[in-house]
Parts: C-alpha cells; structure tokens; sequence
C-alpha cells in the first residue's frame, strides 16, 4: 500500500512548513530514519525522516512550497509486494523503528521504548499502511471509526489508495443488521454481492462491482515513476548545521581509535523474557536498552577513568555517571539526533532507567527536551540494532572520551562448552579519545561490561 | 388527494397561468407565438380565446426587447409572464434578464421589485443543434436576484408555477421540451408548490442522486439497473434551484454517505460543482467518497442522434458514478 | 430649424408659462448646474466614487420635457440622470447621499450616479447599460396602457418620456423597443438628447445618416421632429404638444433634441475628439444664461433677482453636500437588504430608501404597495 508523507508539525506554533530542500527524489529507496527533506517552519529549518521503508513514488509538494500540516508532501511505496506474507520480525522494524534506543530485532520484539503509537499486535504486517492520524480514511470512516471505538491504524482499506472507507469499518465493526443496510452491497470486502451479477455484456451493468475493485488493487500500487534523479543543490537546516560542525570537530580535534567486542546475549534474552513476564503486571516492560544502559554504567563504576574529558590542559574526571542517550527525533521534531541524558544511571535502578529513558525519548519526539534533559552526559550509547546493523563504529560526542555503538542482537552460530550452536550475540565497538583513555583501558572496561551482560544479574542489583 | 386526473405537463402550465389569470388581472402572458398560434409547444394553447390579445400577447421576435418591457411592467405593478419559445434565445435579451430583472430591487434601494416569471424550454430538445440546445440553469443560477424552478412532472409544473407567479421576485421557469407531453396526476383543487424544497422520488439508502428536471428521468433509469446491483440509490429532485434546498439534500446524504448531483448543464461551474461544494462543505464528516457528478459532456450540442444521447447526463453515466461512488466500480 | 413630420402639431399655440413657472425652471436649471458642478467636486475628493456623467449644458432638455408633462407619467432614463431625477423633484442631499454612497441616497447607497430612482416621483431611473432603459421603458408605457385600459377599463391616458442619448441610437434593444412601441401602439416618447457624441466619438462618424436622425423614426412608423434643445422654453411648448398628441393618439413619438454636454463623457475624459473652439462656442448658447437673459430682457426678473436666487441656489447645494456627508455608510446588513423582495437563506427582505419612509411616516399615509 502507498504511504503517504505528510508535512509534520514541527513546532507548537507551526501551522505550515516549505520544505528548502528534498533530499529524495522520485524512484529513491528509502529506509526508516533517512533524511527526507528540509523543512523550514517559523521558527527554524528542520529535518523530515522517512518512518518506512520503501520507494518514494512522488513528490507532491516541490520544494519552496508553503503548505498546510497534514499536507502530503510525497507518497512511498512500501517494499515489494510481500506485505502479507512477510513473517513479522522483518516488518517489525518499520512501523515504529524507534532509532535511539538499544534494541534488537529480536523475534517478536517489539521495537522500540517509545511505544506510544505502536500498533497493536496485528498478525499482518500491511495494518499500519501510514502512521496514526496519516491514515487516507473517508471522513465518515473516520467518524464511524471513532464511534465504534475502531483503531484506524488496524485497517486495511479497500478504497482507492488504499483509502479506508465505510465499509471497512464497518466490517471490522461487525456490522450489525441495521447498519448493513446503509452500506453498498459489496461493502464487506471479499463478500460477493448478493443480487445476481448482470451478463458483462449488459449495456449498463457491467462486471460485478466485486470483481472490479479486486481487479483495481494491484493498478493501484503501480503508482510511480516519471522522473529520475536530479541534481541540485540546497541550503544546510540549522540542525545539519549543528550536526556537520560538531561531528567534523569531533572527528578532526578528537585522535579516535575503536575497540569491539562480541557479547553472549543468551543470558541478557533468557533474564529479560523473564522479569518482563513477571513485571507485566506492573506495567514495567525493559528493553535491552535499559539493561545495556545499566550495565554501561555500573561499569563505569569499576573503569572511572572512562567517565572523563579532555579539557586542553588538563583531565576531568567526572563524579557523577550520566548515559546519554542518541535519539533520532521523528518528522514531527524535524528529524535529526538529539542526546538524552540519563543522570547518575550508576545509581538508579533498571526500572528508574527504564521509565526515565521512555519518558525522555517519547518527550524528545513529541515536546522536545529541555537543555538540562540533553546536557552533562559523560558517555554516550548510539543504537542501530533494530535496524539489523552487524556493527559500527560512532563518532565521539564531544565532551565525551567515548561512545559506544551497539549492533543488533543476533541468532548465530556460536560455540558454547566445544560445541556449535545457535545462541544470541551482539556485538559492540566503544570509540574512545586517545588523549583521555589508552586502549587498555578501553579494553578492560569492555570486559567489564562483557562480564555484566554475560551475567546480568549482577546487573540487577 | 382527491380527483386526482392525468394532464400533460404543457396542460399543468396552462392550467397555472391560467388560473392565475383569472384571478389577478395584473398577470399577463407575452412571447413569441403564444396567442394566434397558441404557442411553439402549444403550452398556451386557447388562453387566447379565454383572456383575449390584452392579455395573451403575440410579441414580433425581439427577446431582448419583449423581455425588457416585461420587466419596465412590473415597475407600475404588473406581473408579466414572459414565455421564451426557448430558454436559447434568451441568450439574446440576456442584459434584461440578468441586468435588469434581478438586480433593479437593489440599485433602486428597495424602491422596484421585480414581480416577473421568464419561462421557456430549457436543454437539449431532439437534435436541435447547438444553439438551440442549452441549458441556461448554471448561467442563470449564478445571478443573485432571481430565483429558478425546474419541474420534472405536471403536478409540479402547475404548483411551482402558480406560486412563481405570485412571487414578489423574478422567477426563471425551465421547463424541457422533452418533457411537455409527459402525463401526470394533477388535481382538480387549486393548490401551490413552494418554491425551494426538494422532493424524494425514489427512497433508496445506498446512494443519494440530487436530479432536477429532464435529470430526475435519467436517475429513475439508473436506480433501476442500479437496484438490481443491489445499490438503492435516493433520488431527490430539486425542482428549485434557487433557492435551492440544501436541507434535503444534506438529510439524504447523512443517510446515505454517498452524493451524484445529474446536472444538464456543463460541469466547469454549474449547479453540480455548487451542489457538491455545498454538500462536501456540510456534510464532511457524512462523506464515505467525493460527491460525483454527471453532466453533459463539455461539448457544444452536436446535432446527430447517437451523439447528442450520449452527450446527455443519462443512466449509464449516472450508474458509473455511482458505482464509483459507493466503491463498487 | 424645427423639422416636423407631424405639421398637424403646434408647438407655437402653446402658450409661455407665467412668471413664476419660469422662475421654477431658471432655479431647477441653476440646482442642477450647481448639483453637477458640487459632484465634480464631490468625485474629485474622492466622496464620490465610480463613474460620474454630468448634465452641464443639457438642462434645459429635462426641465423643458418634465416640465411638459404630468408628475405622474412615467420618466425613465440612461446613467446621466441626476438632471432628470432633480427636474422630477428629488431631493438635492438624497441625491448627494447617493453619490456618496450613504444610507440616505435614492438606492441606500446601492445604485451609484447611474441609478437615481424615484419612485414617488414617478422616476423610474437610472439605468446603466446604453439603451437598456428603452425597452423598460416600452414596459413603463404598456403599463400605464394597460392598467388604464385593460384593468380599469377606460382610456389610455400616460405618457411615457423614455430619454436616451444619441449614442444608444446604435444599440439594438433601442431598435426592438421602437418597434414594439409601435406595434402596440404605445403612448411614449424616445426623447433623444443629442449632444453629438456617443461618449467620444462624434455622431457622423458611429450613426448612419447622424444628420437626420429622425429617419430612423420612420423605419418604425412613428412620429418624429428635431427641436432646439439649449431654450427650455421652446423645449417646453414642442414638448407639450408632442405629449398631449402622445396622450391621445396612444402612440410612440421620436423626439430628437438638438443640445450640447459641456462636458466629458465622464470624469475621465480628456475630450480630445473635439476642439476647443467648439466647445466655446456651444457654452456661449448656456441654457441658463439663454433662459436668464429672456427673463432680464423682459423685464420680468432683474439682474439681481437671478444673482440672489444663483447664491440661494448655491447655499442649498452647499448645505445638501453637508447633509449628505453626515449621512451614515450603510450597515454591513444592507448588503443582503433589497435582493429578494422576500426573507430567505442570507437575504433580509425589502425596504424602501429611509427618505421615503420618514415621509410615509410623516403624512401618517399607509406604506407604499404595489
């Protein structure tokens, strides 16, 4: 199904937004969390992620173009044609693909800590064809929707564009008796029209009204192609500003070096299974995010010379342990990255972590966070593990000596007591600052992490 | 309903100005051939013997000149019907009914109304041709001032007539050549239509067909074939364009969430594209699709047969819709 | 220079009003001078908006004409009209009011210059488009007919003055309404103000046969002559012949009346298409000073007496500006007021114009029907 992309608010104020810049065009293969475009709003330029993945088949709005929030700016087509047939771990990524957090596409996993406008578990993967409050519906549909109390993001519409219309609701209603009586006679899709379908040849009758619109469908996702690539050059946002000067600094003043490692997550997958069954009840779902996170700092604890920075003539070695979290804000926050501190994770516990990291991450996509909420970090953890990332290497965030990237969490042949077998592993590579922390020390405090992970309870306490 | 009787649409007309006639000695009728040859279409048929040449009034051709003195009458009280042997040829006096007749309420303050009924035929006739084929509702409509009927059967015609002539405003009767043979119940006992509201020919829930005129022909066909698609279409027929009942039409489609307006005229804007706009405006949150329209094709009227029937806003045009419409194209 | 196809018509048998008939016309011509000279004014400072058509030099032809017939036939007009509608007895400030687009005027401040109506006054506008008004006024003069002979079963007994200007002699609604007149046997007369121009371009140049534009009257089988349009006098006794010929034959009759527009066609008119020369020379013929002179010359006002009544005159139609200028703007609620005659959907009915009503009112007389 086509998704539509829409101008996204990106800021209380806004009521409209130009887009400066595409940074796609017609034909592009995206993937979640790619820049899209540049949108200038009233109050600054900011950055429009793609949130699916999959093929841009128009851009509807061109560039220097006011238009409304809500406006479709551009429509992708989702990968392939195997949106029904593609199990859910490989879908899962990309309705909610939450960026930042830790978190591997484990099976079933759902992604991402910030869960707000995650679907509810549907067996199919096409269900959310466009974010919630994007979804092409009827007005009525929309209406009828919402009396029913129906999830909109749950349906498939049958209209054209995918478009939900009344019948789709209602047959997902259940339609009672009454209702079904307002509805054409094909309402309920697949449902053959009871009256007797005229001859083809009939003057005005023609095909059955049924049989038509299945015919339609595959049309419909054929919408594409016209123009090719474009060259062309635009203005920086403000944010790609701020990203370019800080990360060339980074990258240039910083003498970067890497350091990996490889983690049996066995234990971390078995424990986390574990207390989120039993901490359902409670509401509390940990994300290994969460576990990692405490674990990154807990070993600060016994590596305090990590938890340091350059400071031209000197070393700082800071008291408190504060994980800063990467977060890849939403078209809504004009995309981009913003850093989420977790203050003193050493001393909060999984489930402090867990709450605070959900509440600043959902913050940071949908208000914004506060300059005390994105500041003081001492260590920094950057997560493409839902993404499926083997592993890679991150770009120190300055005043921080190091940053650590985390892969996915993987099902791979390991080698356990000699024998092969499949276990999870997930591998890490920690970026340090040469002029604060030497390779050893970056070793030890990954083996320190390693022994946290490999044995999580400890982790707990 | 009592006494109920089957007269011609032509003889409702008669019947209308007529009885109009007989009891306001202000009213006259004045046109084209109306008197000695008892009109074009014979609509006026004997009035002539009846009211006598004072009242039924030969005029030589000079629409623009016959009009405007209909209209200069009703400034010392007279209340004039001007029969235009076609609603084409009005095209020629379009200044008088367009500048003068609806407007002179207004720039004289208040001062002059403009009591005055313009009718004639209206709409493809049969093969015709262009000139003498249009369909003036949309051109018309559009003009503050006036206001305009459209009757689809005889009992219409006669109740929308009388109260048009009794109407204080200018007031555009259109009827359809095609149309003016056509039989219906009409009773014997005076009575009157008010000018404004809407009927519904044909209660259906599926699918609302706002129709007025010829039209309200070509959707009964289409609800036909389209019952048997199982799709019950609601036909509602205007018979007022303006003012125009919106009510009727927004009640419908809050029943049914699907609107096709069938429109004789052209579609660049028309009463289609002014009922859809109003309809989409008021029933937004009624709507399962777009509000569809049917009209004729935007071409001149072509004289053959086959393509003058297929410019037509007719049946298989009003079915496609729908079934687009309803989603079940 | 008085040309006639009707010789059984004698204008000379008419007799000159008395004195005090005399000196109402000099002061309707002086209001109207004095009116068009003050909406000038009025446009240039912008109080008064749109297109403005003054009369100067033409005021003779409505007051001689109007002066000739009753005050109850029918008067009907193009846009220049605010002589017409003074002649007929309107109000100098409801005029002003008008133009200046305030609640008080003729039309509320809906009609314009080009719209004076007056019903009281028997002034039925004030009409835009040229030659429009001409079939109208056919249906003034069917009217009148009609109302006289078929519902009150006696004789006709109106006259209808339909004015138009040479110009509108090319339009065709003009021609169709020559026709029916005459077919029907109408009781009204084409008073044709020709002043030689259709708004620039002169009347040999746009009319076949401009030098004897009576020969179109007799395309029509209708009764026509030329008269001097600048002495209101002689404009007068053609005028009351011709009407109470119109009156009882019941016929339409094709006056064609010599005059001069003193100035433009509008406001904006640079009035190039014509010299100066020509112009001198016309204004040396003022109806005003024409009419002043005769009455100086007999002796029947002083110099003075016509000084006094131009300063009077001057003092009114300063005082009607002032009134018209504290007159109010309408209220946005006029703009639905007087679009049906009935309530409906945005539109709030029908009234008429405030003047009319606070008259109404003060006569204690019932609101107009009709």
């Amino acid at each position: 199904m086509p998704i539509d992309i829409t101008m996204p608010r990106l800021s209380d104020t806004m009521e409209q937004g130009t887009i400066v810049k595409w940074h796609v065009a017609q034909g592009d293969a995206v993937e979640s969390g790619d820049v899209l475009a540049d949108v200038e709003t009233d109050k600054a330029t900011m950055e429009m992620q793609a949130y699916d993945d999959g093929t841009i088949t128009s851009i509807a709005v061109p560039e220097g173009q006011p238009v409304e929030i809500g406006t479709v700016v551009a429509v992708m087509a989702e990968e392939g044609e195997d949106a029904e047939t593609t199990p859910a771990p490989a879908a899962a990524p990309a309705p909610a693909e939450a960026p930042a957090p830790a978190e591997a596409p484990a099976p079933a996993e759902v992604p991402a800590p910030a869960e707000a406008p995650a679907p509810p578990a549907t067996p199919h993967a096409e269900a959310p064809k466009t974010r919630a409050g994007h979804v092409r519906i009827s007005p009525v549909a929309r209406r009828l929707a919402e009396e029913h109390g129906v999830d909109i993001t749950t349906l498939q519409g049958s209209g054209p564009m995918g478009r939900i219309v009344k019948r789709d609701v209602l047959s997902a209603v259940g339609a009672t008796q009454e209702t079904t009586a307002s509805v054409p006679p094909s309402a309920a899709p697949g449902a053959p029209p009871t009256p007797a379908a005229p001859a083809p040849a009939a003057v005005v009758v023609q095909a059955t009204p049924v049989a038509r619109a299945a015919e339609k469908k595959p049309a419909d996702l054929t919408v594409s192609s016209g123009f090719g690539l474009q060259s062309h050059s635009e203005p920086l946002s403000n944010m790609r500003q701020v990203i370019a000067s800080r990360l060339v600094e980074s990258k240039q003043t910083i003498p970067h070096y890497q350091v990996s490692m490889a983690f049996d997550m066995d234990p971390m997958v078995e424990m986390r299974t574990t207390l989120n069954d039993q901490l359902k009840s409670h509401g509390v779902k940990l994300t290994f995010n969460d576990l990692v996170l405490r674990c990154c700092a807990l070993a600060m604890y016994t590596n305090p010379l990590m938890n340091a920075s350059w400071g031209g003539d000197h070393i700082d070695y800071h008291g408190d342990v504060n994980v800063g979290v990467a977060v890849s804000l939403p078209p809504e926050r004009g995309g981009g990255l913003v850093v989420a501190t977790i203050r003193n994770a050493d001393r909060k516990s999984l489930r402090a972590i867990s709450e605070e990291t959900h509440v600043l991450v959902d913050k940071a996509r949908t208000k914004g966070l506060t300059v005390d909420e994105m500041s003081d970090a001492t260590f920094t953890i950057s997560n493409l593990g839902m993404y499926g990332v083997d592993n890679f290497t991150a770009i120190i965030n300055p005043p921080n000596s190091a940053i650590l990237a985390l892969g996915a969490i993987q099902q791979k042949p390991v080698v356990r007591d000699g024998q092969v077998v499949v276990g999870h592993e997930m591998s890490v590579t920690l970026s340090n600052d040469h002029r604060v922390v030497d390779g050893a020390t970056a070793a030890e405090y990954l083996v320190t992490l390693k022994d946290l992970i490999e044995n999580p309870g400890m982790a707990l306490v | 309903m009592p006494m109920a009787r089957e007269i011609e649409f032509r003889e409702a007309l008669r019947e209308a100005m007529s009885e109009e006639m007989r009891s306001d000695p202000r009213v006259f009728l004045m046109g084209e051939e109306v008197a000695q040859y008892h009109g074009a279409y014979k609509v006026s048929k004997g009035m002539l013997e009846e009211f006598g040449p004072r009242r039924i009034i030969d005029t030589p051709i000079s629409e623009s000149g016959f009009a405007g003195m209909g209209i200069g009458a009703t400034m010392l009280g007279l209340r004039p019907i001007v029969e235009f042997m076609s609603w084409s040829f009005s095209l020629v006096a379009a200044d008088q009914i367009m500048n003068n007749a609806p407007k002179i309420l207004y720039m004289s303050g208040g001062q002059f109304g403009c009591p005055i009924v313009f009718r004639g035929n209206d709409g493809a006739g049969g093969q015709l041709g262009s000139t003498h084929s249009w369909c003036v509702e949309s051109l018309y409509a559009n003009v503050p001032g006036l206001k305009m009927i459209i009757p689809s059967d005889p009992y219409d015609a006669k109740g929308l007539l009388k109260s048009a002539i009794r109407d204080e405003n200018p007031v555009f009767c259109l009827e359809s050549e095609r149309l003016l043979s056509i039989k219906g119940d009409v009773p014997e006992e005076e009575y009157v239509i008010p000018i404004g509201e809407a009927v519904i020919r044909r209660p259906g829930t599926d699918c609302t067909l706002v129709g007025f005129g010829r039209t309200v022909y070509f959707c009964e066909q289409a609800a036909e074939e389209l019952a048997k698609e199982g799709i019950e279409c609601e036909i509602l027929d205007m018979r007022s364009i303006r003012p125009l009942d919106l009510d009727a039409i927004v009640t419908s489609v809050r029943k049914t969430n699907y609107c096709v307006v069938v429109d004789q005229s052209w579609s660049f804007a028309s009463i289609g594209s002014e009922v859809a706009a109003e309809v989409h405006k008021a029933c937004f949150d009624d709507l399962d699709n777009h509000v569809h329209r049917v009209h004729n094709d935007d071409v001149p009227a072509p004289y053959s047969h086959d393509l003058e029937q297929e410019m037509l806003p007719h049946a298989r045009k009003i079915c496609e819709a729908v079934r687009s419409a309803t989603y079940n194209a | 220079m008085s040309t006639t196809t009707t010789p059984n018509l004698k204008a000379h048998e008419v007799p000159i009003p008395e004195l005090d008939v005399l000196k109402s016309w000099l002061l309707d011509m002086l209001r109207i001078r004095e009116f068009e000279v003050r909406a000038m004014q009025a446009y240039q400072n912008k109080l008064a908006g749109g297109f403005l058509h003054v009369y100067n030099g033409q005021e003779a032809v409505a007051v001689g004409c109007i002066a000739a017939m009753r005050h109850t036939d029918p008067v009907i007009t193009a846009y220049r009209d605010h002589g017409h509608a003074l002649a007929r007895g309107l109000d100098p400030k409801i005029g002003f009011a008008e133009l200046f687009g305030r609640i008080d005027g003729c039309a509320k401040g809906k009609g314009g210059s080009m719209h004076f109506f007056d019903r009281d006054n028997h002034m039925f506008g004030g009409h835009g488009i040229v030659g429009a008004q001409c079939p109208l006024g056919t249906g003034l003069a069917f009217a009148t007919k009609y109302n006289d002979e078929v519902i009150n079963g006696g004789k006709s007994d109106s006259v209808t003055a339909c004015f138009l200007g040479d110009g509108a002699l090319n339009q065709g609604s003009v021609h169709e309404a020559m026709n029916l007149a005459a077919i029907f046997d109408l009781p009204i007369i084409f008073c044709v103000e020709n002043n030689r121009y259709a708004m620039g371009t002169a009347i040999d140049r746009c009319t076949a046969s401009g030098d004897q534009i009576t020969n179109r009257a007799v395309a029509f089988d209708m009764e026509a002559r030329t008269i001097r349009g600048m002495d209101v006098i002689e404009v007068y006794r053609e005028m009351t012949e011709i009407v109470e010929w119109v009156r009882s034959e019941s016929r339409p009759y094709f006056l064609d009346i010599d005059t001069y527009r003193f100035k433009g066609h509008s406001m904006s008119d640079p009035r190039k298409y014509r010299t100066h020369e020509e112009e001198v020379e016309f204004e040396a013929n003022d109806p005003i000073d024409k009419l002043s002179r005769y009455l100086t010359s007999s002796k029947l006002m002083a110099e003075e007496d016509i000084k006094a009544m131009s300063k009077s005159v001057r003092s009114e139609i300063r005082e009607a500006v002032a009134w018209a200028k504290q007159s109010p703007v309408p209220d946005v609620s006029e703009l639905h007021h007087d679009v049906y005659a009935d309530v409906w959907g945005p539109f709030t009915g029908t009234s008429l114009p405030r003047y009319m009503l606070e008259k109404r009112s003060g006569e204690g007389g019932d609101a107009d029907g009709a």
